[in-house]
């Protein structure tokens, strides 16, 4: 992905640690790397303040997304996530373009009741998915303290 | 004799002398729990020596086995090892078969038709002086067992011995025994639950094992009776897996009960997808042992 394109597909969550600064942690992962991505993003949600359930809540909203990425998006895919005082978010990217035989086009995601995208939506305290040209960005907030 | 292929723990009829070997100490306790359910039922006397009666009694409890009552009743035994296999820590082979032909003796004229004994090995990793004449003591129990009403499930840690002991003892037993596993590597291990029926899964599981989970769930429902889902050392479980044991749930026939057992933190994945809401199903939270 081009810094371009990334610039293109930023998402429009408003959340002042996702711009400019650098995440905390930016790891590409495939469908082998799953394992290892839900490990490096239980450490960061817990180092960054969320508790037990929100850390665990974090990581499934993470995989999930991540696994769509691999399922039916480019079959890898990068995250990042950004640690701010009062709340974890994570960006996950694919490359796959909408219109492509297996290309990424959250239209296509399964968002009734029970899969993927629904649990995402019903665990994080804000969650988006934008689709363009040059691939899919879904991004998941979840805050320190539940409001 | 000859060893068969691994038979089910729960085809195992009198004179079998079966080598159990187990991987986790779950694995271990699942599978003596339904030996030990099956020869109560058929009302053999069942002894179980181990390192550790005490807790032999409360895992066979913890797994829905009236220990109590078998306990008060004379049918069921948990002991030590020391003093029966063992004295002071050596080994004799001929002094174990002593104690072990006395047990054999003893059961008919206490009133049972015969007797399931399950002895733990795991004595012989230990310094024990003695420990070369282990494979005399086993092909002593296959000869003794031959054309009686008494089994012997011996139990061997499959990590613990050395692949070259495994084999020799192994030669003496009439069946090897382990858990039907539909999955396993480092990761995830998917296998059968024995005591209480069902399937077990430990480790981490996403979408990339929907299909062996799918064949356990099937297999599970084929049998009959309520069913367990055994998840308590399940770190991880994705969307997709958990909604594929709660469909499966769905397919079940309202006489039967399914029971998920897990972690606080899988338990809150199936609350999300309603499985606590379903009739006949029980969402069992349980913290760690």
């Amino acid at each position: 992905m081009t810094d371009d394109a990334r610039r293109r597909l930023r998402p429009g969550v408003n959340m002042a640690a996702g711009d400019g600064e650098s995440p905390a942690l930016d790891q590409v992962f495939d469908g082998d790397s799953l394992y290892a991505l839900r490990a490096a993003v239980a450490a960061h949600g817990s180092q960054a303040g969320l508790s037990e359930g929100r850390t665990r809540d974090l990581v499934l909203a993470v995989h999930e997304l991540a696994a769509n990425a691999v399922r039916h998006g480019a079959g890898q895919g990068r995250l990042r996530l950004w640690a701010a005082h009062d709340a974890v978010r994570c960006e996950v990217s694919d490359e796959g373009a909408p219109g492509e035989a297996d290309g990424a086009d959250a239209a296509r995601w399964r968002a009734e009741p029970g899969h993927g995208l629904w649990l995402v939506r019903r665990i994080a305290d804000s969650a988006s998915v934008e689709s363009g040209a040059s691939g899919t960005v879904a991004a998941v907030t979840f805050r320190r303290v539940r409001s | 004799m000859a060893v068969g292929a691994d038979v089910q723990i729960t085809d195992l009829t009198a004179d079998d002398h079966a080598c159990l070997t187990f991987g986790e100490p779950e694995e271990l306790f699942d599978l003596t729990a339904a030996f030990v359910r099956d020869g109560l039922a058929s009302g053999m006397k069942v002894v179980w020596v181990s390192d550790s009666p005490q807790r032999a009694t409360a895992e066979l409890a913890r797994r829905g086995i009236a220990v109590e009552s078998a306990l008060a009743a004379g049918q069921l035994t948990a002991a030590e090892c020391e003093g029966r296999l063992l004295v002071g820590q050596e080994f004799d082979a001929g002094r174990a078969m002593d104690w072990l032909t006395s047990q054999m003796a003893a059961c008919r004229p206490e009133g049972f038709p015969g007797l399931r004994l399950a002895v733990d090995m795991s004595w012989a990793l230990r310094p024990v002086t003695g420990v070369e004449q282990l494979p005399d003591f086993e092909e002593g129990v296959a000869a003794a067992l031959s054309g009686s009403t008494v089994s012997v499930l011996c139990q061997y840690d499959r990590e613990g011995f050395d692949p070259v002991t495994l084999a020799t003892v192994s030669a003496f037993h009439t069946d090897s025994v382990a858990a039907a596993t539909y999955y396993a590597d480092a990761m995830l291990r998917i296998c059968r639950q024995y005591a209480p029926p069902g399937i077990r899964l430990a480790g981490e599981i996403d979408y990339q094992h929907a299909e062996q989970l799918a064949l356990a769930l099937t297999e599970a429902i084929r049998f009959e009776g309520d069913i367990t889902v055994n998840m308590t050392a399940l770190t991880f479980i994705d969307g997709s897996c958990a909604r594929m044991i709660v469909d499966a749930t769905r397919g079940v026939a309202a006489s039967r009960t399914v029971a998920l057992h897990c972690h606080p933190a899988i338990a809150a994945t199936f609350e999300l997808l309603g499985a606590d809401d379903l009739a006949g199903v029980s969402l069992v939270s349980m913290h760690d042992r």
